[in-house]
């Protein structure tokens, strides 16, 4: 009798799972899979399981929309910049944080709280003008800036719960055996926060990566980076191309999703220390 | 030089001078130190978001497009923006829709969370799997769900036509909101999901023991015992999640464009329009101010926790 029970509730749970797999990979499966077949098959009914897999789309890409690819070169340099600056930022503000008892760095650490808040679309409006006479409009630099500028609170408060744990004897110990602050910080606090620098950098690859308002809104062709890409190529007049939109999604998805995949447990890692600390 | 001299004859007393003497010597040097390693991030935060969010209050006062000075104009913005029912239907969709995703996220992640808490075989691959939408960009998770919504050919609108249920989001306004509701709902749950999972993780295994001695069944065990105990981890989900619903976007800009006839924007494309389109800097502004205060006036119990946190010395 309770075996069954048990039997029942261990196969409605493989249910349960299956529907949330489903639900999670479906539409991921269905347009990389998608983006493989020929574009006559692609909303065929029924829709095919099987099927010779071919680059036709990706070629169509390549020829209809070549800016897809110098979107990517875009979304790269943005993506690795933004996370250099970003750890820089976040991990000095981070250290101090963690070391300090003084009620203006506690201030200054609350106003970093409070400006994470802000809508990001908020900003816009007055910035708009500024970056146009300042000519950052359609450059690297203000995508870079302004991403580095939404993550560096997350970062800050991410490294100061990481540093925290890092024991101030070890600190002690090196600089009584000479070692500057700065080599302190760079050879002793560096290394042991490395696995928050890693959970601050996954969350800020994904964002960068995937940004879509303030791409579309500061950047026109330098700078245009892959989602607006993508975007612009679901919003053409002549109807959309799906199996080149398929390639592209599929190009655009492929390293941020093997990312995540790898470093899942910094993810959770990071939210821990940066959501639900208490 | 103590401390060199201490570390190559290394006395012991002599060390704890030198680290005495370090530590004297400290606040002035560390001070100019640390204010160096903040400034970075302090520049940027500045730069960038915090004088932008002070100047629009301001902006919000004049009358003001790109390219003319500006002129005070008092609260003749904000009388327009009352005066604006794009502005209202805005107000309305983004309250509508972000209370969908935010609770809709809630009840699904931690439906999720108690699901996968007893599963062992697979475990990582399958959170793996439940994190995937996490890593899409908004534009690629639309290509994916129009490609499976899209009236008469695609495959979920096919399946829903069939079970008698029709989404017709290309034309229906409530439709094409929840359309972006399920697709919002998709792309953000694993982080609510992840939250609620490590809080019901860290629920010791014990009280749930001593519940079950007293004879509580699974479902009083859960609502009584855990949900009490996840609940600080709830609300920081549910906070998270109307202060990053609030900007929704995407989901509904790459749907509908906020059409037909204005009647799918939310508050973010109601700004985008205006400023970018209309060039409406005054009205747009005016609009910021509200999402702005309203933004914060959701973060405030966070906020005030957290400070209380940093002032304790946590």
């Amino acid at each position: 009798m309770v075996h069954d029970a048990r039997l029942s509730t261990r196969v409605l749970r493989a249910a349960g799972i299956l529907a949330v797999l489903t639900w999670s990979l479906a539409p991921i499966l269905l347009v990389v899979t998608s983006a493989f077949k020929e574009p006559r098959q692609i909303f065929e009914v029924p829709f095919r399981v099987f099927f010779i897999p071919t680059a036709e789309n990706f070629e169509t890409l390549a020829r209809l929309n070549p800016e897809f690819f110098s979107g990517l070169r875009n979304s790269l340099i943005v993506t690795v910049f933004t996370v250099l600056l970003t750890l820089c930022a976040s991990f000095g503000a981070g250290y101090v944080y963690a070391r300090t008892k003084e009620t203006a760095y506690k201030v200054s650490a609350v106003f970093m709280l409070v400006v994470r808040m802000l809508p990001p679309i908020v900003v816009t409006v007055p910035l708009f003008p500024v970056v146009n006479w300042l000519a950052l409009n359609d450059s690297h630099l203000i995508l870079i800036l302004l991403y580095a500028a939404f993550y560096v609170s997350l970062g800050a408060w991410m490294m100061r719960s990481f540093v925290a744990q890092i024991p101030i004897e070890l600190e002690e110990a090196a600089a009584i055996d000479g070692a500057t602050l700065w080599q302190v910080l760079r050879l002793v606090v560096l290394p042991l926060a490395a696995q928050g620098l890693v959970a601050l950098t996954l969350f800020v690859v994904v964002f960068a990566w995937n940004e879509y308002v303030f791409a579309m809104i500061f950047t026109m062709n330098n700078a245009r980076t892959a989602p607006v890409v993508i975007g612009e190529m679901l919003s053409t007049a002549e109807g959309v191309q799906w199996g080149a939109v398929f390639a592209a999604a599929t190009i655009q998805l492929v390293p941020v999703v093997l990312i995540v995949l790898a470093l899942q447990r910094f993810l959770i890692a990071g939210l821990t220390a940066g959501a639900v600390k208490s | 030089m103590i401390a060199e001299i201490a570390r190559r004859i290394d006395i012991g007393p002599l060390r704890r001078d030198a680290s005495l003497l370090d530590r004297q010597r400290r606040p002035q040097t560390r001070h100019g130190f640390y204010v160096l390693l903040l400034l970075p991030a302090l520049l940027l935060l500045v730069a960038l978001l915090a004088t932008p969010a002070v100047y629009i209050v301001w902006l919000s006062f004049q009358k003001s497009t790109l390219g003319q000075e500006p002129a005070f104009v008092g609260l003749a913005n904000y009388g327009a923006l009352i005066a604006d029912s794009a502005f209202w239907r805005a107000v309305w969709n983004t309250f509508a829709v972000v209370n969908v995703i935010v609770y809709g996220e809630l009840a699904f992640g931690l439906a999720v969370a108690v699901l996968l808490r007893r599963v062992e075989i697979g475990r990582k691959l399958i959170i793996a799997a439940i994190i995937a939408p996490y890593a899409i960009t908004e534009s690629s998770g639309i290509v994916m769900w129009r490609f499976m919504m899209e009236p008469d050919v695609g495959i979920a609108s096919r399946l829903l036509d069939g079970l008698g249920l029709v989404l017709p989001w290309d034309s229906e306004p409530w439709a094409g909101l929840a359309l972006a509701c399920l697709i919002a709902i998709w792309h953000h749950m694993p982080f609510t999901f992840l939250i609620l999972y490590a809080a019901l993780l860290s629920v010791p295994k014990e009280t749930q023991e001593a519940a079950a001695i007293d004879g509580a069944t699974a479902w009083q065990r859960f609502w009584r015992v855990e949900v009490p105990i996840i609940m600080p981890a709830i609300l920081v989900a549910i906070l998270f999640r109307y202060i990053f619903a609030i900007r929704l976007f995407g989901e509904v800009w790459l749907l509908t464009r906020g059409g037909p006839a204005r009647l799918t924007e939310v508050l973010a494309i109601y700004l985008y329009r205006e400023t970018f389109q209309y060039r409406n800097f005054g009205l747009a502004s005016a609009a910021g101010v509200c999402m702005l205060l309203l933004s914060l006036l959701i973060a405030l119990p966070y906020l005030y926790r957290m400070a209380k946190e940093v002032r304790r010395g946590a």
